[in-house]
């Protein structure tokens, strides 16, 4: 490279830049109330714990990690189970109106979350699923699909027709051309579908607030929201909390960063 | 050659490299998991919901058990709710109360309760009713007409204000859980330094403060005359409702059939506001307190004045929280020259649910919330302000809050926000009035009262068709 | 193949928005009796001055945030696209805002922005706490600061679309510019930049879609205020619709702003979208 300082002046920015602000949550973290308020603000916390233990023990912060993990997961798994198949279709078989399905999902990825919010509730309530992880789910899936469906799609396009040729001639009908040809290879795309509908679910906020009351079954960004009581700002748990719930998603970008990017790279935005 | 090219680029990894990631993820999937679940057992706070009402010794019901689900917030001491529920459930081993928590903030709480009584969810029996919200609940049938159950000879026990604000059109829709009111607290270290005694009106309290600034310059220089909450929200209504109401001007008519936001008192009121307490004793910051930061500017010290309600005398005065343990005295709002000290009558009311399947046994949990012996409980516990009058010479509750014995007539004078089905959008336009009027040091009052005047007069001529 | 992939957008995207729009016809008041009204709440809209306001917020949100968005997504891109030690870390490190829970990043950043304890007032004024500024005070900083919260959470989203189009620019592109003398930013400009016009687009799309509904950053950070200047629609739309309880208006407001971004979006799907679609005939 022959702009070695620009480079690492850009390192050291997007680093400083992405790491900073929750860098001082962090510190924040592991402060004793006192200082968290302290006017001007201390760098360096006292290393109290108090924090971890509230936000662990007194609001049971693993509870709603477990709930998230169940809702995300399965969010994950079922969109992909569903998107799969829909992504194939689209880009391989010669079906009327594609170009108005894939138009369609994208506008159906447009809806503000409001203007079906009401909706869906009633319907979910018709079917029992109010305060119930499946309730939430079913409504995730719907709205990470457009998504998965649009990555999928473009994957599935760059792959070369000619192997699946080859196993129609082998005999292979087009589900097993599918899903034994077409998926071992698609595993990148699959794989970047599945974090960018793990990470919805998993942030979600709006949806999980309105369908989930029974604090048995609610999922973090909801149980951390409700960290705040009525006067009190609990900084400190919502730092402690942020920490413990970034870390398992911090551990998954940094093992699959790679699967990410060449997930991205190989569908997605060919020209 | 752009599908060769593509074919190329998915190759060009190893497959090694390629399962790599997806075993390890595997592998912390299950890590994690084990140690949610084994972590769940552990503790063994019922992360499944059913082991804490299984496992208690249950003595042999007479009739089957009911499990009453009440919506509420997340309380500020879960502690003495939770103490409260549990005492309910040994007195009525009949009766399980399961609660459901929605965010605490007046706003949010009201846009998912008000979610499921449209949609007449049957799920819920009784819930917690802000007193702004009596009016709407009623007029729209949500929350049941509480005659039957609750007698005028009982009613007569609770402060005036807290039973009208649980009625709408001669019915009482709502049971006071406690009572609320704005007041003043001061640094009383502050003030007999300087030889004040507790302003009674606003003017006498800008020029104390003034007076304080100036003497208290050089040892602290962050020190500022008043905090309140001037935020955009609900909170900014009730503050300002206390100028307005104490300059002896009003939000709506006293007919209610208008708004009167143009009157002089009234814009005179808003004025005083943006020059002399957000520009000069509040500074601009207040327009981004609610009450938990204009608490913090207090109890770190650094104001003279606070407006609050009554449970910042248990965090004022807590030094785990508070620099200002000891130095904190507490007195009713000052008011104008020619008006009368006014306190925003704030609190929470138990409803219940028209869809409830179990309204009897609902209104035995709530006269068991609202007697004289939880009222205490909470009062000595979390500072809440008793809605029963007799409370208020109670020896263990004095002891616990001094404070109570000459605020009564602040609670018992405590001014209503506007009464109507219509509240949550007359609300919303007075926040945006005030918020722009104290946010846009350059707007014209009188302008932007008018402007919302109109609009609020739009929305009272709709009801008068109902 | 794509029967239930369409089976749930229909029953829990499609149908609650058709169900939204019907709602959109009737009128709020008098009483819970709903009456039909036509178009009448649109037209409603069209006067509103409030919403004016909040849309023109919305507009001036969108085109911002998204700039800035792909601006420094494309420099993180470009950063994390070149070879060095330890480029797995800081990959991570700068998805790290994207996985935290929108509403926990803006609790963050109104904690960093406070007037008395944040850590922002904190690094530029240290010590002196009298120059601390309120930055959610000042109706312009304000407006500011949901864009920067909103930058700092997305830009990585944008980054990692830009970069997978980088990625699949062939080395050999830029060999015949070095033989030729192009400087660095003759090859960003000239190679560069042309081929990375799809991936660009593409994160336009996205962001675009996501900065017109942003929502919980204003309801965490500032409920809209001061004085309504950081009202956003759909915040408005929200309080409208889940606070007053006028489900009509409300989802007016929401039916409308959808459509306002499904004209916007054609432009982006004529471009993007059906490229994608002709290509597998060629």
């Amino acid at each position: 490279m022959t702009h070695r300082p620009v480079l690492l002046g850009g390192i050291f920015l997007a680093v400083l830049g992405s790491l900073c602000p929750f860098l001082w949550f962090i510190l924040t973290s592991f402060k004793s109330q006192i200082l968290v308020e302290a006017i001007p603000p201390t760098w360096w916390p006292d290393g109290s714990l108090v924090f971890y233990a509230s936000a662990l023990f007194e609001h049971r912060l693993l509870h709603y990690v477990r709930n998230s993990v169940i809702v995300a997961g399965s969010t994950t798994v079922i969109a992909l189970v569903v998107a799969t198949p829909a992504a194939y279709a689209l880009a391989r078989l010669r079906l009327p109106g594609k170009t108005w399905v894939l138009g369609g999902l994208l506008c159906v990825a447009m809806f503000p979350p409001i203007v079906i919010a009401g909706p869906v509730w009633q319907i979910l309530e018709r079917l029992g699923g109010l305060n119930t992880h499946w309730g939430l789910v079913l409504p995730y899936v719907s709205l990470t699909l457009p998504l998965a469906v649009w990555i999928l799609t473009t994957f599935f396009h760059e792959l070369p027709v000619e192997l699946e040729e080859a196993a129609r001639i082998d005999g292979c009908t087009t589900w097993q051309a599918l899903y034994k040809i077409m998926l071992p290879l698609a595993t990148p795309g699959l794989f970047t579908a599945a974090i960018l509908t793990f990470i919805y679910a998993w942030n979600e906020f709006f949806f999980a607030l309105l369908i989930l009351t029974d604090p048995e079954r609610q999922t973090l960004p909801v149980g951390i929201a409700l960290f705040q009581g009525e006067f009190i700002m609990p900084w400190g748990e919502i730092a402690a909390a942020s920490v413990i719930a970034t870390l398992p998603l911090i551990i998954l970008v940094l093992l699959f960063q790679r699967g990410i990017i060449n997930g991205l790279s190989a569908g997605a935005v060919k020209g | 050659m752009k599908g060769l090219h593509a074919a190329s680029s998915i190759a060009t990894p190893s497959p090694l490299s390629r399962y790599s990631p997806w075993a390890a993820g595997l592998f912390i999937a299950a890590l994690l998991f084990n140690v949610l679940f084994a972590h769940g057992q552990e503790v063994g706070t019922a992360p499944f919901g059913f082991a804490q009402g299984g496992l208690g010794p249950s003595p042999i019901p007479v009739s089957p058990r009911i499990t009453l689900h009440s919506v509420t917030w997340k309380a500020d001491h879960p502690r003495a709710w939770d103490e409260a529920i549990q005492r309910f459930e040994q007195i009525h081993p009949h009766i399980r109360i399961k609660r459901e928590i929605a965010p605490h903030s007046s706003t949010a709480y009201h846009a998912l309760l008000t979610q499921k009584l449209r949609n007449r969810d049957a799920s819920f029996d009784l819930f917690l009713m802000d007193v702004i919200w009596t009016a709407e609940f009623a007029a729209a049938e949500w929350a049941l007409p509480l005659d039957d159950y609750f007698s005028p000879n009982e009613r007569e026990k609770f402060l005036p204000a807290t039973i009208s604000s649980g009625m709408y059109r001669r019915h009482i829709y709502g049971a006071p859980s406690r009572i609320d009111g704005g007041m003043l607290y001061y640094r009383k270290d502050l003030l007999e330094k300087y030889g004040f005694s507790p302003p009674s009106t606003w003017h006498e309290l800008a020029r104390q403060a003034q007076a304080i600034l100036e003497g208290e310059r050089t040892t602290n220089p962050l020190l500022r005359g008043y905090s309140g909450q001037f935020k955009q929200y609900e909170g900014l209504v009730c503050d300002m409702l206390e100028f307005v109401g104490s300059h002896n001007g009003s939000f709506l008519t006293d007919d209610g059939r208008h708004s009167n936001l143009t009157a002089p008192e009234s814009l005179q009121a808003v004025q005083f506001v943006r020059e002399q307490i957000i520009q000069r004793l509040a500074t601009p910051a207040a327009l981004t307190y609610q009450e938990p930061e204009s608490l913090a500017v207090f109890v770190q010290g650094n104001a003279v004045f606070h407006r609050n309600w009554p449970y910042a005398w248990g965090l004022a005065n807590d030094p785990e929280y508070s620099k200002i343990v000891g130095k904190v005295d507490v007195t009713t709002l000052p008011r104008f020259a020619q008006g009368r000290s006014t306190s925003a009558l704030g609190g929470w009311l138990y409803g219940i649910s028209a869809y409830s399947q179990h309204p009897d046994e609902a209104w035995v949990f709530i006269e068991f919330m609202t007697s004289p012996e939880m009222q205490k409980h909470f009062a000595v516990r979390a500072s809440l302000a008793p809605s029963r009058l007799a409370l208020y010479a109670d020896p263990e509750v004095l002891h616990a809050n001094p404070q109570y014995k000459d605020l009564l007539p602040v609670f018992q004078a405590a001014r209503p926000r506007p009464r109507t089905p219509l509240y949550p959008i007359v609300s919303h336009i007075l926040q945006r009035y005030f918020s722009r009027v104290l946010a846009f040091p350059g707007t014209d009052i009188k302008e932007e009262a008018q402007e919302a005047d109109l609009k609020i007069n739009r929305f009272l001529a709709l009801l008068r068709d109902l | 193949m794509a029967f239930p992939a369409l089976t749930f957008v229909a029953v829990f995207s499609l149908y609650p928005a058709m169900d939204s729009f019907l709602l959109s016809l009737y009128s709020d008041f008098p009483g819970p009796e709903r009456s039909f009204v036509g178009f009448g709440h649109y037209a409603e809209l069209l006067q509103d001055p409030v919403a004016h306001q909040a849309f023109i917020v919305t507009l001036g949100f969108v085109l911002l945030s998204t700039t800035l968005e792909l601006l420094m997504g494309t420099g993180i891109a470009l950063v994390v696209h070149e070879r060095f030690k330890g480029r797995g870390w800081v990959r991570a490190a700068v998805l790290i805002p994207w996985a935290i829970p929108t509403v926990v990043a803006s609790q963050m950043w109104r904690f960093l922005l406070n007037d008395q304890y944040g850590a922002i007032n904190a690094i530029l004024f240290g010590d002196r706490v009298d120059a601390y500024v309120p930055w959610l005070a000042d109706p312009w900083m304000a407006f500011g600061a949901i864009i920067l919260a909103d930058v700092w959470k997305t830009s990585s989203f944008a980054g990692l679309l830009v970069l997978a189009g980088l990625q699949v620019i062939p080395e050999e592109t830029y060999d015949a510019a070095r033989v030729d003398g192009a400087t660095a930013w003759q090859r960003f400009r000239h190679i560069t930049l042309p081929l990375l016009k799809p991936a660009l687009l593409t994160a336009l799309l996205f962001r675009t879609i996501d900065a017109f509904r942003v929502f919980d950053l204003v309801f965490v950070m500032t409920q809209g205020g001061p004085g309504d200047a950081t009202q956003v629609i759909q915040f408005y739309g929200y309080k409208t619709l889940f606070t007053e309880g006028r489900v009509g208006y409300g989802t007016t407001i929401s039916v409308t702003v959808f459509v306002a971004m499904a004209i916007l979006s054609l432009f982006y799907v004529r471009t993007v979208g059906s490229k994608l679609l002709q290509r597998e005939s060629a």
